[in-house]
């Protein structure tokens, strides 16, 4: 009988072994005294210590020390009048690596009523991930605003053109006034006027303003420096694409992502890539809209010496004319206008040494959009660090 | 007289400069308003006005002085597209359109 009961006791314990290292997240067991009994595979990771060294030791070895003396106090609170604080809860506490970073943890604890005593139960998740995802959104909520430029940059051209229209007109007729006065000048065999002077003073003021609204528009397409780093690809067009369902939430047109495994490393400026990205992408999902299929399609691949990035939509493709005039600055075929953007696509490409191609399709194929980027060319020394 | 109407300062200036310059005799306003306000036209004025003024557009300043009898010559200006300026003129009886900027001589296709 004692015999049975010592192996079920040690099958259990086995189980209760494996359970422990399996879990996925951190799990200690304490005593009443905040002795560590269990220190599971998870907290070895979590803490930098190993169990042996744990266990047996007080909890507060693994919390920033202005946490510890809370824990006793606590503890003793808890013994004292019953009153829970956390246990049954959960909550959101500090933990200390054994090198000293502290690090955010979810924290249940639980309570067995032991022979032993009263025991506690931990369960800590580190909180690490899930606050670099919250920051990744709040990241790209700035990037939304940041991207938007570039639609806001369509838009421009049309202010563009409406602002300059005034300094012009005014240089034009300040140039035809003085140009008639200097005739009637010639004519009359006079010198000519100080008038005169003053409206030449007025007419380079107008260019002047003209030039202040193109140094103003540069400005704005300039913001940043172009910052330059190795960067996979893949990557960068991954964030675009989350970025623009992210932005796109409840759109009926299914992206789709054809991407290779192994990492595509280019030189570029992530943002300004995936301007382009975005770019492409919000042309190809409104042509992807209207069409019967909806889907639009991001393909990834490269050669020895490039890496391409294709947009393709379900769309019916468009004509040659079109595909003539797609580049040219204030083109477009849309009322919300296009044209600006993809100039500005195109000029951000060359930039990087590569290029901006367009594929028409048509026959039952959708445009294709091709970025085309100049592969990063590594040496050895540098490969051993993208392991 | 020649009257503009006008609310850039600068296109103002550089129009009465053009026109003045010639020998023309010039008046400026800022708004359609400030035009009702002071002065009233004769059949031999020449009223040149931006389409885009802020307040009473000038589309709309030519369309009340064709409702009190009074029919200048009217040029209108604009730095709009053709489909927002046909939009604009709807209507309007013999008006003559220049667009910003000046594509020729605007003195000419004035005093034409």
């Amino acid at each position: 009988m004692g015999e049975l009961e010592d192996r079920r006791t040690a099958v259990s314990e086995a189980r209760f072994e494996s359970l422990l290292d399996t879990a996925a997240d951190g799990i200690i067991v304490i005593d009443d005294t905040g002795r560590m009994l269990v220190f599971n595979k998870i907290c070895e990771r979590l803490f930098g210590y190993t169990a042996q060294e744990a266990i047996g030791q007080n909890v507060s070895l693994i919390m920033p020390p202005e946490f510890s003396t809370y824990h006793d106090r606590f503890m003793h609170n808890y013994h004292r009048t019953g009153e829970r604080r956390i246990i049954g809860i959960g909550r959101e506490v500090s933990g200390m690596h054994r090198d000293g970073t502290v690090f955010p943890l979810e924290l249940s604890v639980g309570e067995a009523k032991t022979t032993d005593g009263r025991q506690y139960i931990g369960v800590l998740r580190d909180l690490r991930s899930r606050r670099a995802v919250e920051q990744r959104v709040s990241q790209l909520q700035a990037q939304v605003v940041h991207m938007t430029r570039l639609s806001a940059m369509d838009e421009m051209g049309a202010a563009m053109a409406h602002e300059l229209n005034q300094p012009l007109t005014a240089l034009l007729l300040y140039l035809q006034a003085v140009a008639r006065q200097v005739k009637a000048c010639h004519a009359d065999a006079k010198p000519p006027s100080d008038k005169m002077l003053d409206v030449l003073d007025k007419a380079v003021l107008e260019a002047e303003r003209a030039s202040h609204i193109v140094q103003r528009m540069r400005q704005m397409v300039e913001k940043r420096d172009p910052e330059r780093a190795t960067v996979d690809l893949r990557e960068v067009v991954n964030e675009a694409l989350d970025l623009s369902e992210f932005v796109a939430q409840g759109a009926t047109v299914t992206i789709r992502r054809v991407f290779g495994m192994a990492p595509i490393h280019v030189d570029a400026d992530a943002t300004q890539i995936q301007q382009i990205i975005l770019n492409l992408l919000r042309n190809a999902l409104e042509v992807a809209k209207e069409s019967e299929e909806r889907w639009v399609k991001v393909s990834i691949g490269s050669d020895d010496r490039s890496a391409f990035v294709s947009v393709t939509d379900s769309g019916p493709g468009f004509s040659e004319e079109v595909g003539k005039s797609l580049f040219r600055t204030f083109s477009t075929t849309k009322k919300s206008g296009m044209g600006l953007g993809l100039a500005i696509s195109r000029a951000i490409a060359q930039n990087h040494g590569g290029d901006l191609m367009a594929d028409p399709g048509g026959n039952g194929q959708g445009a294709t959009f091709t970025l085309m980027l100049p592969m990063h060319r590594s040496d050895e020394a540098e490969d051993d660090t993208w392991g | 007289m020649y009257i503009i109407v006008e609310d850039d300062p600068s296109v103002a200036d550089a129009l009465e400069s053009l026109l003045s310059g010639a020998g023309l005799p010039v008046r400026v306003f800022a708004s359609a308003e400030d035009f009702i306000h002071s002065a009233s036209l004769t059949p031999d004025d020449t009223m040149i006005v931006d389409l885009g003024l802020p307040g009473m557009s000038g589309g709309e300043l030519v369309r009340h002085l064709e409702k009190a009898g009074a029919t200048p010559k009217v040029i209108a200006i604009s730095g709009k597209s053709s489909r927002t300026i046909a939009r604009e003129t709807e209507g309007l009886s013999d008006v003559k359109i220049l667009r910003k900027p000046p594509a020729a001589d605007w003195l000419e296709a004035i005093t034409a």
